[in-house]
């Protein structure tokens, strides 16, 4: 019977595959909308501006104290009662964008916050403007402290998406629901979610350890 | 070129400049000194506004930093600031450190700042350290590459706020030469320090402070003989004294 729905399986990984380039495209359009949002909130949070840091604190505190279920739920199924019809590989981009740019948001504002206060000193000393300062003293300053969190948070991102099925996003884990309808192996079927996932973000895991060794080297350099 | 008018400062409820009136004319060096505590550094960080002041008025080179409509780039520009702790930038080669301003605030082309970069860093003696990072360089070495940093932008005064108090004695010689260089050189100088040779032989003017006030401004032979206050006498018999 195992090796019946093992074959059963296998003929399912066309389906699995469609599965894994959903679960590619919502993650990887909301690590890239969330990376971008998550920068610039994250460049505000640590400025001047006392209003806009106290802004994005509350919304990161609203964002990192709710569960990210009910955040898809709202989305999904609230807002389209106040008019705004969303299908759901949108909602579910959405979704996921607003909870990584939360996070990255304060990876990079602890990154900047980590930068000596001197270096800003020195560079406002010699007349360079904000916005120079920050492109070319701070931020690649901070992205020695923020590359391997961010890297990840892109994992974590990644796994959480698998969420989405619940707003019915055929992502890896919906194909699974699917499949274990049809061939009843629980073991089997989620062992081979797991691993497509797995198989996703071994890599970035491997790159997040990487860089932290590397930017160990090089905090050590300087 | 620099002149403080009745400028005070506070910090919450700390009087840390008070009513402090001072002239330093073109070409003019003068050393601040003064216990720790005393606003030495406060007083030169204002020069630049690194630090505001809430009273009086601050004149640089005929331009009001005390006017918050000032552009400060601009004044900034014309000012070199070494600081104790030297602060270069970690992430850049000692020829980066020295021509980021000159290209981004001067706008002067790569190959020209660069050049003037390799000129400079010669100048203070480190014509081989010019493609050396920061961690590779030794307390001295770092300092007088901050040094060219400031000098890269031309400028019309230097700051130098403690420039050998983070160094190892057998630092200190080598970045007060670069620094008597300068003075010798007919730059305006405004320098904290606690060098009392470095100030008989270069220094214009002593300026000696405590606990926010200019208790005494004279030529340094004249103070460092014939103290007229108790302040300034106790002041020096404490750093003389070891």
């Amino acid at each position: 019977m195992w090796s019946f729905y093992f074959h059963e399986l296998m003929r399912s990984l066309p389906f699995f595959m469609k599965g894994v380039w959903m679960t590619v495209a919502v993650a990887g359009l909301s690590l890239i909308a969330g990376t971008i949002i998550g920068f610039i909130c994250g460049i505000m949070r640590a400025g001047r501006n006392k209003i806009l840091r106290a802004v994005i604190g509350v919304w990161v505190d609203i964002v990192r104290g709710t569960p990210f279920l009910v955040q898809i739920f709202i989305i999904f199924f609230i807002l389209p009662g106040i008019g705004i019809e969303l299908d759901a590989f949108s909602a579910a981009v959405i979704a996921l964008s607003n909870l990584s740019a939360s996070f990255i948001c304060e990876i990079v504002a602890g990154g900047i916050l980590s930068v000596p206060k001197g270096q800003r000193e020195a560079a406002t000393a010699s007349g360079l403007s904000q916005y120079h300062q920050l492109r070319f003293i701070v931020l690649p300053q901070a992205m020695r402290t923020v590359l391997p969190p961010l890297v990840g948070q892109y994992v974590l991102s990644i796994k959480d998406s698998s969420v989405v099925s619940a707003i019915g996003v055929v992502d890896i884990t919906r194909v699974g629901w699917f499949t274990v309808q049809r061939i009843p192996e629980g073991i089997m079927v989620f062992g081979l979610v797991g691993l497509l996932y797995f198989a996703i973000c071994y890599p970035l895991i491997n790159l997040s350890g990487y860089l932290e060794r590397r930017m160990t080297v090089m905090t050590i350099r300087l | 070129m620099i002149s403080f008018k009745n400028v005070n400062k506070w910090y919450g409820d700390l009087h840390v400049l008070n009513n402090i009136n001072l002239e330093v004319d073109a070409g003019e060096v003068v050393v601040v000194c003064g216990p720790s505590g005393s606003g030495k550094s406060t007083l030169i960080r204002c020069i630049n506004r690194l630090e505001p002041i809430q009273e009086g008025e601050l004149v640089v080179d005929n331009m009001a930093v005390h006017d918050k409509k000032t552009n400060m780039t601009k004044v900034r520009a014309e000012i070199g600031f070494v600081f104790q702790s030297f602060n270069l930038y970690p992430h850049m080669t000692a020829l980066q450190n020295t021509t980021i301003a000159p290209i981004k605030v001067r706008k002067m082309k790569k190959a020209d700042a660069e050049e003037l970069g390799r000129e400079t860093l010669t100048r203070v003696g480190l014509k081989d350290r010019i493609n050396s990072y920061p961690a590779q360089l030794s307390g001295g070495q770092q300092q007088r590459v901050a040094i060219a940093r400031g000098l890269c932008m031309n400028p019309k005064i230097m700051l130098f706020d403690e420039p050998t108090s983070a160094l190892d004695p057998e630092m200190i010689g080598e970045v007060l030469d670069t620094i008597k260089m300068l003075a010798k050189g007919g730059m305006t100088m405004v320098v904290v320090t606690h060098e009392m040779g470095f100030a008989r032989e270069v220094a214009n003017r002593v300026v000696f402070m405590d606990d926010g006030y200019i208790v005494e401004v004279a030529p340094p032979n004249d103070f460092f003989r014939n103290a007229q206050t108790e302040r300034g006498k106790a002041f020096l018999s404490s750093i003389l004294s070891h």
